[in-house]
């Protein structure tokens, strides 16, 4: 056992660590914060996709003990109160949810993407959300939703 | 925002009035979209209990074999283990979950007795503290077999001199007294024998796994009146708490699924794989307990869809008129019932697609075989019939160098019609929908054809 | 199961941990989905992630990455631009920001694109162990059977015993019969991959062309990488064909001193062939793979 430090959406948080306590445990059965989904446990599926230090990662395939004193963002960090982020709000408009179960992690790697690429081609969307699985076939109207995400941060930025 | 595509208000349309669609046509946000896209939409396992306990499964090593001994000692001795479950502390063990709608036998353990008969087939289950305990009880799990012969074919599985792995005796679904769920109209061979050309083709599907991103599980909460909080992904919260409940053998009043929200089901979240096992294990450690199947364990044992195959054999005039056609479908339920049996029953009442034929017969067989069982997916039964006998119908136009759109409304079936099974078509739209079809991507079509309508009775227009 | 996590601050401290049985995590991608849901004997882990092994140096055209730079970071490096491709036909984004370079070396086969590319670039691993550090050519001491010189792989410490304990199972990166033809001290087996260092080609003078399921986040079918020499030979390194990387010694020797045009490159696939010994899997049938390896061989020397 371990005890580790992370700051997780801005706020700094202490939780002991066993062994086996991967970051995705860690946040949900320590943190509270279930947003991210275990869907494989493999790093296959992208359900339990988070920032850690700014860069989108599948958390369930990292040791918690081996992060101590990193910075994760997450899907709940999202959110200003009631306000949605752009990715959030341009889902919802989309209609880009299904089942809800992918949403979080997709939703995290379209963050990840425009931090990194403001104007992101179709194509690009597709290859920032290849480790995202969506099993209800919804992919199309995810694509569109981060592509109209884009261009609101965009033209909220010509503001 | 979301493309709306207008409403096609061409066709049918004295069966409708101004106003009458409230709600088609425009956009309506979903109740559980802002749920999702903040992640606080509450999934079964987004809840967290206190001294939650664990379940995981020894599987079966083989495709079908005798049990001679179980050693649960090693696995017992795991540090953090609870218990050690097997099929005597299953009270009622044998189930099939259509009992609710009146299918027998019960032909499916909760947990392997004296043999298994597939691979991954459930044996031990092992209660822990942690999940780590519970993986590690069940892997220490020992047990001993002797393999038998298996049978990983419907039509092997049928044959004269395959190993009968039933216990009922057959390796099929016997359907009130017959091999199969039967269809007869008319007289086929007849129909053969007028017929200018004879059509004989083979189809088969491969099993398909839903592999819904939430895998299959539940957590059982002990209350303190006694009884058992079951969150669940079910798909079906009702026929789950039923079917637990007579595993269980206790009153329906003693269990309460909380369910509805899931993640990825498509029909593979009907079977009640978790629960029974989960409700045991809370029962006797007295402890919240949660059991979700692994991803391995979700593409392995969790039901697929039903591999099929079929033999469709036509006699089609040169006109292009279908006079005879006769189905041979076998559905591989793989080892239990499940939903299977329904399943076939759907694909015979399907048949012999949506196209009126005066001679019909089909056998639609519900098989047992050594893989893992099949039940329900989107459409099951009727699907892969359907990939059959469109395949079907476009081959026979190549051989025969019609037009496939021609063909299919030549043979549609309109309002009124009987079909094989005997019951009257109404509201078949199927002309129409071709008809539209065809002009959305420009493929031209005879005024005779154009002119066909779904409510014109047969032989008045054509 | 998991028993321990060690987090050590620099590598002699790692090298200690591995010398006593440690098993080596870099970014997880490997050995935690074999942990994940599995049982597993009693396994210490020992992370990469403060070694202090990540980074990029390009001095001239020598190239050297430390071992736990991922490949998120290659795939940012403007002066690596010969390997984006590579690492952007390799697993997904947030695969890719855990994903070392040095844990791709002893990615499973149809896994390993990055090593693939590093034998035909022909990159050295260097080692660091209990004894001095040494360079070690990627898949030149028996390119005939491995192209990630199985002794490499063998000698960079994750071999038989440290797969067992993770729960990998069998790997073809240890066999008895390479020891016989290099023995390897028990210093060397233990010892870690810190870095791998190659030389940046001529413009265009690598290939590199991956054939899988879809385009982004798939295993490789087949995947061809070759450097075109100034010398007029052709280095060619495949993955996806066999258990281990190949190096198409055939395919080079039959390029040899030829000019690259559709029927040279046809017979040198020809002549590739018989090295390959692919597998049927859940991405492809064997015959799949033999068909699609001369398309690809020519896309890759040809661009046709």
């Amino acid at each position: 056992m371990k005890i580790v430090n992370l700051k997780v959406n801005g706020v700094g948080k202490t939780f002991i660590a066993r062994p086996e306590t991967t970051l995705l445990l860690a946040l949900r059965e320590q943190l509270g914060l279930t947003g991210a989904k275990r869907g494989c446990a493999q790093g296959a599926c992208g359900s339990c996709t988070v920032l850690l230090d700014g860069d989108p990662v599948v958390s369930c395939l990292i040791p918690a003990m081996t992060v101590d004193g990193g910075d994760v963002a997450t899907v709940e960090g999202l959110a200003d109160g009631p306000v949605l982020s752009d990715v959030q709000q341009a889902f919802l408009d989309g209609f880009a949810t299904q089942c809800g179960f992918c949403t979080p992690g997709m939703i995290m790697s379209a963050e990840a993407l425009l931090d990194r690429n403001p104007s992101p081609t179709r194509d690009e969307v597709n290859e920032a959300i290849s480790g995202n699985v969506c099993r209800c076939t919804g992919y199309e109207p995810i694509v569109s939703a981060i592509l109209d995400a884009a261009e609101r941060r965009r033209a909220g930025a010509n503001l | 925002m979301p493309r709306v595509n207008p409403i096609d208000g061409d066709y049918f349309r004295d069966e409708r009035k101004d106003g009458d669609f409230k709600v088609i046509g425009k956009t309506v946000q979903r109740s559980d979209a802002l749920g999702h896209v903040t992640g606080r939409t509450e999934f079964f396992e987004d809840r967290t209990f206190p001294d939650l306990a664990h379940i995981k499964i020894h599987r079966s090593a083989h495709h079908h074999a005798r049990i001679d001994a179980v050693d649960t000692s090693e696995a017992e001795r795991v540090p953090g283990v609870l218990r050690v479950i097997t099929h005597r502390d299953v009270p009622s063990n044998w189930y099939v979950v259509l009992r609710l709608i009146g299918i027998e036998p019960n032909d499916e353990p909760v947990l392997a007795e004296d043999r298994v008969l597939y691979k991954g087939e459930p044996v031990v289950a092992v209660v822990a503290d942690s999940e780590a305990a519970a993986i590690e009880g069940a892997a220490r799990v020992r047990v001993s077999y002797t393999e038998l012969p298996a049978v990983l074919d419907v039509e092997e599985a049928l044959a004269e001199g395959a190993p009968i792995i039933k216990q009922a005796g057959t390796n099929y679904f016997v359907y009130e007294g017959h091999h199969a769920r039967r269809l007869r109209f008319g007289d086929v061979e007849q129909g053969f024998a007028q017929a200018d050309h004879i059509f004989d083709w083979r189809y088969s599907s491969a099993p398909i796994e839903h592999a819904p991103t939430e895998t299959t599980g539940c957590i059982v909460v002990p209350q303190s009146s006694g009884r058992l909080l079951i969150h669940s992904n079910t798909q079906a919260a009702f026929f789950t708490l039923d079917n637990t409940a007579l595993i269980l053998d206790r009153p329906f009043s003693d269990l309460q699924v909380k369910g509805g929200t899931v993640g990825g089901g498509f029909g593979g979240k009907v079977d009640v794989m978790v629960e029974p096992l989960a409700c045991i294990a809370a029962a006797l450690t007295n402890r919240p307990v949660k059991f979700v199947y692994s991803r391995a364990e979700e593409m392995q044992v969790s039901s697929p869809r039903a591999a099929e195959r079929i033999y469709i054999k036509d006699g089609v005039m040169n006109d292009g008129r279908i006079v005879a056609r006769k189905v041979m479908l076998y559905v591989d339920a793989g080892a239990y019932s499940r939903h299977s049996p329904y399943g076939t029953t759907k694909a015979c009442a399907h048949l012999p697609g949506p196209y009126t034929i005066p001679n019909v017969y089909a056998d639609c067989h519900c098989v047992y075989t050594n893989r893992t069982p099949s039940s329900a997916m989107r459409g099951f039964g009727v699907t892969i019939a359907d990939f059959a006998l469109e395949s079907q119908m476009d081959r026979i136009a190549r051989a025969l160098g019609l037009d496939p759109l021609q063909f299919r409304l030549r043979n549609a079936y309109r309002d009124g019609d009987l079909k094989a099974h005997r019951k009257v078509a109404e509201g078949t739209a199927l002309i129409e929908v071709i008809q539209r079809a065809a002009a959305l991507v420009g493929h031209d079509l005879p005024e005779e054809y154009r002119a066909l309508s779904s409510t014109t009775p047969r032989g008045e227009a054509a | 199961m998991l028993t321990e996590v060690h987090v050590p601050e620099d590598v002699p401290a790692a090298v200690s941990l591995i010398a006593a049985g440690a098993t080596i995590i870099g970014g997880g991608t490997l050995v935690m989905p074999a942990l994940n849901n599995h049982g597993s004997p009693p396994t210490e882990l020992v992370s990469l992630r403060r070694t202090g092994l990540a980074g990029i140096t390009v001095t001239g055209s020598t190239v050297t990455i430390g071992a736990t730079t991922t490949l998120a970071q290659i795939e940012h490096d403007p002066r690596l631009a010969i390997l984006h491709p590579v690492v952007r036909s390799i697993a997904s984004v947030p695969v890719r920001t855990l994903a070392t370079v040095g844990g791709n070396l002893f990615a499973r086969q149809p896994y390993g694109d990055l090593a693939v590319a590093l034998v035909a670039l022909n990159a050295k691993a260097v080692l660091a162990s209990q004894e001095a550090p040494v360079e070690l050519p990627l898949g030149e001491h028996d390119p005939a059977t491995a192209g990630l010189g199985k002794r490499a792989v063998t000698r960079a410490g994750l071999e038989e015993r440290d797969t067992a304990r993770a729960g990998l199972g069998e790997r073809d990166t240890a066999t008895a019969g390479l020891e016989e033809r290099a023995p390897v001290t028990a210093a060397e087996e233990r010892a870690l991959v810190t870095a791998v260092t190659f030389e940046l080609t001529a413009p265009g003078a690598f290939r590199y062309l991956k054939a899988a399921r879809r385009r982004y986040n798939s295993a490789s079918l087949v995947t061809v990488a070759a450097t075109i020499t100034e010398a007029g030979g052709v280095r060619v390194a495949l993955g996806g064909v066999s258990d281990h990387v190949v190096r198409a010694v055939r395919v080079e020797q039959a390029l040899a001193g030829r000019p690259l045009t559709e029927e040279t490159v046809a017979a040198a696939a020809q002549a590739g062939l018989t090295e390959l010994s692919p597998a049927d899997d859940a991405y492809a049938s064997a015959w799949y793979r033999r068909r699609v390896f001369p398309v690809h061989l020519r896309r890759a020397l040809l661009g046709l």
